[in-house]
C-alpha cells in the first residue's frame, strides 16, 4: 500500500472527526504537503458526512427562537452594528463611504474650527472686558486727578476765599473751606467722627436774604476721619451766601436740614 | 464530478441558497429570514440530536444563524450551502457538548423527549427534496449492521474518536475504523445514485 493509499483511508474518518490525535496530525501534515487528490476527496467526504444530519429525528425550533433572531438581525441591520463584517464593504458603494468620510472629516474640522472660533471670541471678549476695566480705571484715575487738580487750583488760587467752619461741639475738629467765585467750593477736614449708621454729612449754603438753606453736596469722612469734598457749581453765588453749615442727614441727603448744624462758617 | 451534482448551479435545492447568500452579503434581512425558514428545522434537529436538550439546542441554533448573518462573507458561494451550514452547526453543538460536560448531564436526562417534533413536512418545495434525501440517508444507514450504525452515530453525534468508540462498543479499533469508513463510502454511493 502506497503512502497516498494510507492517507486516502483516513479521509472519511478525518471528515467525520473520529481520527485519534496522532493520525489526525499526520493527515493534516499530508494535506499541508499539497495532495490535491486527498483535498478533493476530503471535500466529497465532508459533504457525505454532512448528510448524516438527516439521521436526527425531525424537530422544529420554537417561534420564539425565530423572533429573537429576527429582532437581533433587524436591529443590527438598522444600526450597522457589525461594521467588522466585510459584507458591509460590498453592500455600500465606495463613493458613499468616501462621501461619509469627507463629511466626517469636514464635521471634525468644522467642530475644531468652531471650537477655535469660540475660544477666540471668548479670548477677545475677555480682552475687551480687561481693556474696559482698565479704561474705567484710567478714567477714574484721570477723573480723580482732574478733581485733585481742580481742588488744588481752588485751594491755591489767590481769588479763593477761605472759610473756617467752627464746630458747635468744642470736642469736634474745626473744618475749612475754600470758595473760588468761578472754580467752585471745597471743604475738607481731619479727625472728623463718622456719622451714624445710614447717615452722612451735608453742606448747606445759608442765603444772606434770610431764605431757606440751600442744600449742597453730601460727603462722609474715611476711616481716619479725613475728607475732601468739592462742588464746582454751588447752588448760589458766594456773594449771595451768608454762611456755610454742615449737618448730619440721612443717607442720600435732604432737601432741608433735619438736624442742628454741627459746623458753621461765615462767608466774609 | 460527484460534488458537481450538489453544486448550486445544478441542484434545485441549493441554487436558491446561493442566491439568498448573495442577498445576505448585502445585509438583506429578508434573505436571512428565508434561509432560516428553509434550514432551521434540519439545523435544529441535528443540534437537538447532539445536545438532547431543547433550550441549549436553541441557543446553539441561534448562535449558528447569527454567525451566518454576521460572517456571511466567510461563506464561499461556489460551495453547497447546506452542508456548510450543517457542518457549522454540528461543530458548534459538539463544542457545546464538550464545553459544558453535557454528556454527563444527558445521561441523567435520558428520559427527556424531543420537544416540538415536526408533525408534517414543510410546505415549500425545497422540503420535498430534503425529505427525500433524509429518507435515503436513513435507509442507507439503517441498512448497516446495528453496531456499525452505532459507531457512525457515536462519531457523528457524539464526536467520539475511533479509540473512544472502540472502548464504548468494546470492539477492536481496526474494526471501528473499517465500519466508519465503509459506512460513509456506502452512504456516498447511495446518495450519488439518487442524484
Amino acid at each position: 500500500m502506497s503512502t497516498n493509499d494510507q492517507f486516502r483511508e483516513l479521509i472519511e474518518a478525518y471528515a467525520i472527526g473520529s481520527l485519534d490525535a496522532s493520525e489526525r496530525a499526520a493527515f493534516e501534515a499530508h494535506l499541508a504537503g499539497g495532495c490535491d487528490d486527498c483535498v478533493k476527496a476530503l471535500e466529497e467526504a465532508r459533504w457525505t458526512v454532512s448528510q448524516l444530519a438527516y439521521l436526527a429525528p425531525n424537530a422544529e425550533p420554537s417561534d420564539m427562537l425565530k423572533g429573537r433572531l429576527m429582532q437581533t438581525v433587524r436591529a443590527e441591520a438598522a444600526s450597522g452594528a457589525k461594521s467588522e463584517s466585510p459584507v458591509r464593504k460590498t453592500a455600500v458603494p465606495w463613493w458613499l463611504w468616501a462621501g461619509v468620510a469627507a463629511l466626517l472629516i469636514f464635521s471634525v474640522l468644522s467642530a475644531r474650527n468652531e471650537q477655535r472660533l469660540r475660544q477666540a471670541v471668548a479670548d477677545l471678549q475677555h480682552q475687551a472686558q480687561v481693556q474696559q476695566a482698565e479704561r474705567e480705571r484710567l478714567e477714574a484715575e484721570l477723573g480723580e486727578a482732574k478733581t485733585q487738580a481742580h481742588e488744588a487750583m481752588i485751594w491755591s488760587d489767590p481769588n479763593s476765599v477761605k472759610i473756617m467752619l467752627r464746630p458747635k461741639d468744642p470736642k469736634m475738629p474745626q473744618l475749612e473751606a475754600m470758595w473760588h467765585p468761578e472754580l467752585g467750593l471745597c471743604v475738607r477736614g481731619w479727625k472728623v467722627p463718622s456719622p451714624g449708621d445710614k447717615r452722612m454729612l451735608q453742606l448747606w449754603l445759608i442765603p444772606k436774604a434770610g431764605g431757606k438753606p440751600m442744600p449742597s453736596m453730601t460727603f462722609w469722612p474715611d476711616a481716619t476721619g479725613t475728607f475732601t469734598a468739592m462742588v464746582e457749581n454751588p447752588p448760589q453765588a458766594m456773594s449771595e451766601t451768608q454762611a456755610l453749615a454742615i449737618t448730619e442727614e440721612p443717607a442720600g441727603g435732604s432737601a432741608q436740614p433735619t438736624s442742628t448744624p454741627m459746623w458753621v462758617g461765615r462767608v466774609s | 464530478m460527484f460534488l458537481a451534482a450538489f453544486s448550486p448551479k445544478s441542484s434545485d435545492d441549493v441554487s436558491p441558497d446561493a442566491t439568498l447568500m448573495e442577498h445576505l452579503l448585502r445585509r438583506d434581512v429578508g434573505a436571512f429570514e428565508e434561509l432560516y425558514e428553509r434550514h432551521s428545522r434540519i439545523v435544529y434537529s441535528l443540534v437537538l440530536r447532539i445536545l438532547r436538550q431543547g433550550a441549549t439546542a436553541e441557543e446553539v441554533v441561534q448562535d449558528v444563524f447569527l454567525q451566518l448573518w454576521r460572517n456571511s462573507a466567510h461563506y464561499d458561494v461556489s460551495r453547497p450551502f447546506l452542508p456548510w451550514l450543517l457542518t457549522l452547526a454540528r461543530n458548534r453543538a459538539l463544542d457545546q457538548l464538550r464545553l459544558k460536560g453535557e454528556r454527563q448531564r444527558r445521561r441523567e436526562e435520558q428520559t427527556e423527549e424531543f420537544p416540538q417534533i415536526a408533525s408534517a413536512a414543510p410546505e415549500y418545495e425545497q422540503a420535498l427534496d430534503e425529505k427525500r434525501r433524509a429518507e435515503r440517508v436513513r435507509t442507507l444507514i439503517g441498512s448497516l449492521p446495528s453496531a456499525q450504525k452505532k459507531a457512525i452515530e457515536l462519531a457523528y453525534f457524539e464526536g467520539l474518536s475511533h479509540s473512544e468508540i472502540a472502548a464504548s462498543l468494546k470492539e477492536p479499533l481496526g474494526t471501528v475504523k473499517s465500519w466508519i469508513r465503509n459506512g460513509l463510502l456506502r452512504l456516498k454511493e447511495g446518495l450519488q445514485a439518487i442524484s
